[in-house]
């Protein structure tokens, strides 16, 4: 289980203060992050991103998902600029080598003993309980008992099948290439120049004030806006980005309005302004006063 | 493992294994997911709001690091081959064969979607030149633009935790339209179209004789079947048009008699317009004298008729006197009984002189007197010939009875369309396809691979950047799909939402 938080650090030098790097790794051209420590690296920075796997604990329910993180691409954007994350090789140079498939056949046969030796040890304590459990008991049932302990250590027998097996989720050990890691750790991530289109100028400021921002795709809008954490907090808003000089048709307005009020969310229309400043408009359905 | 024995703190950071201890452990396990509280409403810096936090917090980190740990018994090996982009199962399947896999060349496979899936089920363990895969390596290498995407996979994933019967689409299984036709009864409207069509075809009878209505008639139906055959049109012609043309004469064609036309200029507005001509061939007939021998008055009696005037008699012939007992002894003379109201009748109708009408007396000879004639018959009838006898004619000939549904369906201007009209003759497009077939999760007691039988709908997966299916994209799937509704599936980095379109006919307000 994961030993580190994401507090920890290595620290390289005495006045930088790096923070680890988040290793976001390349799937079908989509920007997922698989590993424990770097999904808390994300959600530390205040970007929540998309679970999209199945939970390993009850995998048939759609209701909790488990790993990967899919990032937005404005959450991505946000991280690159930050020089917090930067794109993993999508493969390690060795894979398949003979040496890593003799290390995984050693470790294997080392797991395998290791737990043949807990099972027995946990087999003798289930019968000592047994033993210890029967108060007055007849002394016929604890000497069988006894006499199987005894046996238990020629007769036990503990099959490969029985042996519990890891399927890892983040690619691990042997393969999660260190070099990458190492260099990434070392040198930190290039630094990426901000994006200038309409949602990633709304995401930043957004993000930058302490909201938190989701995808909106289902509520007619670009994001959806959140006080605070949303595992504890519900949507404000739902935010529009639109260019300043663009002209909308009242109709999207009203279209977009009457959604808002219908899911009870405020409908803000954000615009990036011309001095990296955004301009925000809330709408609100009211009668005539 | 090299760094097994050195306690680099680099190592272990990014390490997620567990150790055998731990695995050992994992038996006991929990299955139970924590159940997620009501949220707050606002965030206000209270303590309690912080400790629900850090709470709710831990809860997601906890479940998101379990790694899963399985039985090696429980578990099916499978083999990954990138050239056939499959995965080939080393040991015997499970029950997931019953819906999912397929054999080739003796062996069990899986597709890759398939393989992903059961190995985030913890069901499978798939390994590539003997090492095991990760979860991360399973997504890296199975999917991509050659097998599926990653949100197609979303939307299998999503579906299948739901306990749907997932398979991909082939459109080259799909029985065509005209072989699913075979097995389908036909539908109403197109019995309904056939029969229009039928009766267009159809000589109409018509009742009226006249040579303008089969004229135009016949010149509509031309029009229909000169597309067909041209030899049956032109027979059909021949035998619609017997007589010449001369039903379309107008006041202009000369040749009218002259007497009568001489008539009609004779008289302004006087009631009796007989003058007496000189030199014409104008008979005076206030100097002939006809004998009414029915009548009844005393003064009309005479009992014989004077012989005529030798003058006018040819030759040699003498007429004598001519006894009219006899005659009228032929004749009928009983008088009439009628009622006031018939003899009252009676007197109109004896003063009643069609020539005294302005549009009888308006016409020079017979034929314009029966085009008249004609004329105010069709008015009465509602079928005025003036409209009948040019390129346009009405719609509906008000004669001919019709059902009230189909001359709503004559009138109506804009057709009821639906959604597979015309789409057969649609060019297959490469941005929208049809990727699964979904089968209802009720049916998977008896769910047979080689005969899965008609799905519950076909998916079509896009996110919220693509753009709307317009019309054309939309009949394009349908025809693909065939009778099955096609759900668009819209995948929005973690949700994803379903969408469909269904055909709708606007109800008419008529019954049959």
């Amino acid at each position: 289980m994961e030993a580190l938080s994401c507090g920890e650090r290595r620290l390289g030098s005495e006045e930088e203060y790096a923070a680890p790097a988040v290793g976001v790794s390349l799937c079908d051209s989509a920007p997922l992050v698989w590993r424990m420590q770097d999904l808390r690296a994300v959600r530390a920075e205040g970007l929540v991103g998309a679970l999209l796997g199945s939970l390993p604990r009850t995998p048939r329910q759609n209701g909790r998902l488990g790993r990967p993180l899919l990032l937005l691409p404005e959450e991505e954007g946000l991280l690159r600029e930050r020089r917090a994350a930067a794109a993993l090789p999508d493969r390690c140079q060795d894979w398949g080598g003979a040496e890593l498939r003799q290390k995984h056949e050693e470790e294997e046969k080392r797991s395998f003993e290791e737990q043949s030796v807990l099972a027995l040890e946990d087999r003798k304590l289930a019968l000592l309980r047994a033993m210890t459990g029967a108060e007055s008991g007849a002394t016929s049932a604890d000497e069988a008992l006894r006499r199987r302990l005894q046996a238990l250590d020629q007769n036990f027998t503990f099959p490969q099948s029985a042996m519990a097996v890891q399927l890892s989720t983040a690619r691990a050990g042997l393969s999660y290439c260190p070099e990458a890691r190492a260099f990434l750790q070392a040198y930190g991530p290039p630094g990426a120049e901000p994006r200038c289109d309409a949602r990633y100028q709304v995401f930043r400021d957004l993000r930058g004030r302490g909201f938190y921002l989701t995808s909106a795709g289902k509520f007619g809008g670009d994001f959806l806006v959140y006080p605070g954490d949303p595992l504890r907090f519900h949507a404000h808003f739902i935010a529009v980005c639109v260019s300043l000089d663009e002209s909308v048709c009242l109709l999207d307005v009203l279209a977009v309005a009457r959604l808002g009020s219908n899911v009870k969310k405020t409908v803000l229309l954000c615009s990036p302004g011309p001095d990296a400043r955004v301009c925000y408009t809330s709408l609100q359905w009211s009668g005539m006063i | 493992m090299a760094d097994q024995n050195n306690t680099d703190d680099k190592g272990k950071f990014y390490s997620e294994i567990l150790s055998p201890s731990e695995l050992f452990a994992a038996r006991s396990r929990s299955h139970k997911i924590p159940v997620r509280g009501q949220k707050d409403f606002f965030p206000d810096d209270s303590d309690e709001q912080k400790q629900r936090l850090e709470q709710s917090l831990n809860e997601h980190w906890s479940l998101l690091s379990e790694e899963r740990v399985e039985r090696l018994g429980n578990l099916v090996n499978g083999q990954w081959i990138p050239s056939k982009q499959i995965v080939e199962l080393q040991s015997p399947a499970g029950k997931f064969w019953q819906t999912m896999g397929f054999s080739a060349n003796g062996k069990q496979c899986l597709l890759p979607e398939e393989a992903l899936y059961l190995m985030e089920c913890g069901n499978l363990q798939v390994f590539h030149q003997d090492l095991p895969l990760s979860i991360q390596d399973g997504y890296e290498k199975f999917l991509s633009a050659n097998t599926v995407s990653l949100q197609q996979y979303q939307v299998f994933g999503h579906l299948k935790r739901l306990g749907y019967v997932v398979l991909r689409f082939d459109p080259s299984s799909e029985s065509s339209s005209y072989a699913r036709q075979l097995n389908l009864p036909q539908s109403r409207d197109r019995a309904g179209r056939q029969l229009k069509r039928k009766r267009s075809l159809s000589p109409a009878p018509s009742s009226t004789p006249t040579a303008t209505c089969s004229r135009a008639e016949a010149q509509e139906e031309c029009s229909t079947e000169k597309m067909e055959e041209d030899k049956c049109s032109e027979g059909e012609e021949d035998i619609k048009l017997p007589e010449p043309p001369e039903a379309q004469s107008s006041a202009d064609e000369g040749g009218g008699r002259s007497w009568w036309m001489m008539d009609v200029l004779g008289d302004s507005d006087k009631d009796s317009g007989h003058g007496s001509k000189s030199g014409s061939s104008c008979w005076d007939f206030s100097s002939i004298s006809f004998p009414d021998l029915g009548s009844t008055s005393r003064e009309h009696f005479p009992s014989d008729l004077a012989p005529p005037d030798p003058s006018l008699l040819p030759g040699d012939l003498k007429v004598g006197f001519c006894d009219i007992a006899p005659w009228r002894q032929k004749i009928n003379l009983r008088q009439v009984k009628m009622s006031a109201n018939e003899q009252k009748r009676e007197k109109y109708r004896r003063r009643w002189d069609v020539n005294k009408n302005r549009e009888v007396r308006r016409c020079r000879n017979w034929a314009e007197y029966q085009e008249l004639m004609a004329r105010r018959k069709g008015k009465r009838e509602g079928r005025p010939a003036h409209l009948w006898n040019r390129e346009v004619t009405p719609l509906h000939d008000p004669t001919q009875p019709i059902a009230t549904g189909e001359l709503l369906e004559k009138i109506s201007v804009i057709k009821p369309t639906h959604l597979l009209e015309g789409a057969s003759r649609l060019k297959d497009a490469d941005d929208w396809r049809i990727c699964f077939n979904v089968y209802q999760p009720n049916t998977v007691a008896d769910f047979k691979k080689s005969n899965p039988g008609k799905p519950y709908s076909r998916m079509c997966v896009c996110s919220f950047d693509d753009p709307v299916p317009d019309l054309r994209a939309i009949k394009l799937l349908a025809y693909q799909s065939g009778d099955i509704p096609v759900v668009i599936a819209v995948v929005d980095y973690g949700d994803i939402s379903f969408y469909t379109f269904k055909d709708f006919q606007l109800p008419t307000d008529v019954y049959p």
